[in-house]
This record gives C-alpha cells, sequence and structure tokens, in this order.
C-alpha cells in the first residue's frame, strides 16, 4: 500500500471523462482530491493524493497517459531551497496545513513534504525566494 | 559587599586580557533565574543581542573613481537601479528600496547590495550634461567590492524596538512589509528578535548612543545617530505601562568589510523590494539594574496588535501580547484562534549575538561607550500636506 501526491493535467478533451471515477471504480484507489482547476474548452489540473496498491497505481498511470493525462509527482513541485532560507518563518502562518513549522529548539524552520498540498502560499510569502512554487 | 559597578575601561581591561564573562541575553536569562540579580551581575561582564529583520531604511554611499575623461556623474544606475547623484563627482548613495527601472518589480537596491557584499560585478551607468571641467557625458563601467574605493553603509533607521504585530480584518487578503495578511484575523505577523534584541535589553538606552560600537552585516560599524522617527514611548494597556518601543538607530558599517549571510535582499510580494540586516550589539553589565534589562524574557515583552488593512495613519489596536505567545504559533484575538508568523529571523538573531560573544571573547571586540546619549524624550510629528490622493 503507497501514498503518493500527484498533479494531473488535462486538455480540453479529456475534461469530459469522469477520471476521477475510473481511477476509483476501476483501479480500486483511495483519491483525495487537493486542488482543482477546471476551464471549459482549456482543460485543467488535479492535485491528488493517491494510496492504493502499487501495481494498481501503476497500471491507472498508464491508463491516464494513454488518454493524454499529463502527470506529474508532487515532490518536485514545491521546492525549499535551505541555502537561502534566512528561518524567519514568514511562510508559517499561510500555510493552511501546518507543512511549515519553526523548531521550538533551534528556531530553523521545517517543511513537511507530507502534508503539502502544493497551494503555493509559502512561495508567495517567503521574503528572499527561498521556497519555489512550479505549478 | 556592596553592589557591583563597573566602567567600559574596566570591561575593556578584561577584554584585552581575555578573561572578560561574555553571554548571549537568552543565555543571561537563565543565569539570573538561577543566581539571582546579585550574583548573576558579579559574573558576566557583556552581553550580546542580536536581530536579523527587514530594514528598508538602509543603504550605501559609494565613490567609485573617476573616468578618463571624468564626469560629474548627474544620474547613475546600478544594475539598472537608480542611485542618487546630487553629491559630488563620483560620489553616489543607493537606497534599499529603489526598484530596478525595467518592468521587474523584484530587483531593486537591496539586491545590488547583496550582490556587492557576495563579490559580484555590478554595471554602472551614469550620464550628466558635461561640464567644462568635467566634458564626459555618459559613461559605462563593471564596478565591484575590488574596484571601488569607498562602499560604506549609512542605515537612517534600523534595529527598531519592538514592532507591532500586524492582522488583517478585512474581507480581503492584503500584502504588506509584514508580510501577506490573510482576511479576517487569518494570521498574525510580528518583527522582532524579542529577548534578543538590542533595543529591548536596554531600553532606556543607557550604554547605547553615538559611537557605539556594533556588529553590523558580518563587520564592525557604529551607532552614528539617532534613527529617523526616534521616539521612546511607553505601551500602556489597561492603564498600566507595560512595555517600550519607539526607540531606533543610525548606523554605520563598511559594505566591503560585510559578509554574506548577515544581510540578505528580499522582496515582499505585492510590497516591494527591501533589505534584512543582521545587527548585534553588546551590552556592557554595568550595574544590576543593566543586568535586570538583559535579562528580559520573551514572556515579559509585550507589544500592541495593529488592524494594517485600516487604511489611516492611526490604526485601531487589538490589544497587546507578548513574545512569548506569539512564538508559541497561535495568539487569541478576539476569542479566535490566530496563527502567527515572523518575519524576522530568530535563529539568524541567535547565530548574530553568538558571533559578537565569540569575537569578545577572543579579545577581539572592544565595547564603546556612548560619545553622547540620546535624549529620551521626544515625539514624532506627521505630515501635514496640502493634497494627499
Amino acid at each position: 500500500m503507497i501514498k503518493q501526491k500527484a498533479i494531473l493535467r488535462f486538455s480540453s478533451s479529456t475534461v469530459e471523462e469522469p477520471i476521477t471515477y475510473i481511477l476509483i471504480k476501476k483501479y480500486d484507489l483511495w483519491i483525495n482530491i487537493l486542488q482543482a482547476k477546471f476551464e471549459p474548452g482549456i482543460g485543467g489540473k488535479l492535485v491528488i493524493e493517491i494510496r492504493g496498491d502499487r501495481k494498481q497505481i501503476d497500471k491507472a498511470f498508464a491508463f491516464l497517459e494513454e488518454h493524454q493525462v499529463k502527470i506529474e509527482f508532487l515532490e518536485q513541485e514545491v521546492f525549499w531551497n535551505e541555502k537561502k532560507c534566512n528561518h524567519c518563518g514568514a511562510c508559517v502562518s499561510v500555510c493552511p496545513v501546518g507543512a511549515l513549522t519553526i523548531n521550538k529548539e533551534n528556531y530553523q524552520l521545517e517543511f513537511n513534504y507530507q502534508e503539502c498540498v502544493v497551494c503555493g502560499y509559502c512561495a508567495d510569502a517567503c521574503p528572499v525566494g527561498a521556497i519555489e512554487y512550479i505549478f | 559587599m556592596g553592589k557591583v559597578k563597573r566602567t567600559f575601561q574596566e570591561i575593556n581591561d578584561k577584554i584585552a586580557r581575555k578573561e572578560a564573562v561574555v553571554m548571549t541575553a537568552e543565555e543571561v536569562i537563565a543565569l539570573k533565574d538561577e543566581q539571582g540579580i546579585a550574583k548573576a551581575t558579579k559574573m558576566v561582564d557583556v552581553v550580546t543581542t542580536g536581530t536579523f529583520g527587514p530594514m528598508c531604511s538602509s543603504g550605501a554611499f559609494f565613490n567609485v573613481g573617476h573616468s578618463d575623461p571624468p564626469i560629474r556623474m548627474q544620474k547613475v544606475w546600478l544594475n539598472d537601479v537608480m542611485a542618487y547623484a546630487g553629491l559630488a563627482a563620483v560620489d553616489f548613495y543607493l537606497g534599499a528600496t529603489q526598484l530596478a527601472e525595467s518592468e521587474r518589480n523584484d530587483y531593486g537596491g537591496a539586491h545590488v547590495i547583496e550582490d556587492f557584499v557576495n563579490g559580484k560585478d555590478i554595471r554602472l551607468k551614469a550620464i550628466s550634461g558635461g561640464t567644462d571641467c568635467y566634458p564626459a557625458r555618459e559613461v559605462e563601467a563593471t564596478i565591484s567590492r575590488e574596484t571601488v574605493n569607498q562602499a560604506f553603509m549609512v542605515n537612517p533607521r534600523n534595529s527598531y524596538q519592538n514592532y507591532n504585530v500586524a492582522v488583517n480584518q478585512s474581507t480581503q487578503k492584503i500584502y504588506t512589509y509584514m508580510g501577506i495578511l490573510l482576511p479576517e484575523l487569518g494570521n498574525a505577523s510580528y518583527s522582532t528578535s524579542g529577548q534578543l534584541s538590542p533595543l529591548l535589553n536596554d531600553p532606556d538606552l543607557r550604554t547605547i548612543g553615538i559611537g557605539t560600537r556594533i556588529f553590523i552585516g558580518g563587520a564592525t560599524g557604529y551607532v552614528i545617530w539617532e534613527g529617523t522617527q526616534f521616539s521612546p514611548q511607553s505601551i500602556v494597556d489597561k492603564e498600566k505601562t507595560i512595555g517600550r518601543k519607539g526607540a531606533v538607530l543610525s548606523l554605520v558599517g563598511d559594505l566591503k568589510e560585510m559578509k554574506p549571510g548577515f544581510l540578505q535582499a528580499a522582496y515582499f510580494s505585492g510590497y516591494g523590494v527591501t533589505l534584512y540586516m543582521g545587527i548585534g550589539i553588546p551590552i556592557p553589565i554595568l550595574d544590576e539594574e543593566m543586568l535586570r534589562a538583559v535579562s528580559i524574557k520573551d514572556e515579559e515583552i509585550y507589544t500592541e496588535i495593529t488592524d494594517y488593512s485600516y487604511p489611516h495613519l492611526a490604526k485601531p489596536s487589538l490589544g497587546v501580547v507578548n513574545f512569548s505567545q506569539l512564538r508559541s504559533g497561535h495568539i487569541v484575538i478576539n476569542e479566535k484562534q490566530v496563527p502567527t508568523s515572523s518575519v524576522s529571523s530568530y535563529a539568524k538573531a541567535r547565530l548574530i549575538a553568538n558571533t559578537l560573544k565569540e569575537s569578545i571573547t577572543k579579545g577581539e571586540f572592544f565595547l564603546q561607550e556612548p560619545i553622547e546619549s540620546f535624549p529620551l524624550k521626544q515625539d514624532f510629528k506627521p505630515l501635514n500636506t496640502s493634497r494627499v490622493q
């Protein structure tokens, strides 16, 4: 059983299909939708957390690729540059899920990627560009 | 045994012999709690403080030397950021918040200053109407910390004593110099190093005045004047004085000696460019009163909560809160749990206090008694406009 976050990008043709339903029903995957954005005639994007059997997930991704859905794995989307970070903590209070905290011993920033929902608010809030958000 | 009294000279003599006992403003808190004020005063000679926060009123004077033929610069740009050239021929001042001329709003004087400290090449361009003795009308050059004659920072408003907490009661997100403030008390932002803060550890400025030697941006510098809008005042809550705020300093330091990591350019989304400055001030423990001052804790330091969405000068206050509460991650305002963010780095403040402690312990940094003290009774005035829109 694995947990995986991914971004699915849809073109306007695919966006008509019940992709989420198929992932759940056909491939028996637990899907949590973290973000969704769709524009009729243009396409859209889903940020999801998937839990399920590794083999089923692989089959599901193959199905998605056949249907021209682009898949990206989440760890690459929000990048914390520890060299630039000055540990001010400006990002902490804008994070809606508490993925960013200041350690109470060394007062340094800690970034819990598991909790991150890739909203990008931290990247907006960071005054020194230590958080990059590629959306 | 009488109460301890030390002088700056006695402390400096000890520093010269590498015998001075130096602690950071955090370490001295535990000492005072364990030993009491009298004993602790006997044990410590110097307490170091530190802060690393955004300080907009920062910038540097440059002299880049003369070209051949020479130019009297009337307008000058460094990496496309305009500096103020209304001085002698090749003297100019670059301010931290000045933006680049191009469309970019996230590159400004602060970035040029940081690039300069990092040893990078900086593109210079200057123009002039030309004079008989300064015939050149346009120059382009590459300068760096190796090529310039002087580059020294003069910051008219640094190390403010006790900044307020910023919140937003409106229904829209707002973008401020205190960061992004979420609507309807969605978050609260503060900017101070609290118990490590220079001016909160000597709130009456007994030992800090003109000439005080300081750590600035990784180099040695000095306090040269009161800061702009200098106005020490009490914070009163329910008719009780619970804190101090309002003092601020003008500082000078050699930009060519500063080190990367102790100053950092910043861009606050939707607001503009500024410069994080690392400042550290050593406080001599002259007597028990000084020890009492430097052993102040975060939970004893109060500040006011201010609504930054209010479009007028005097903003409504939503009460007071202390720094221990702010650092816990949440404060309560109007019965609501509000997550908090610091805009200044406590981790770096600690590093600065420790770096300064090491220099003094090793006999490499001496304390300078102020040449003049700052008068504490001052208010700051508003601007009476004939027109504002």
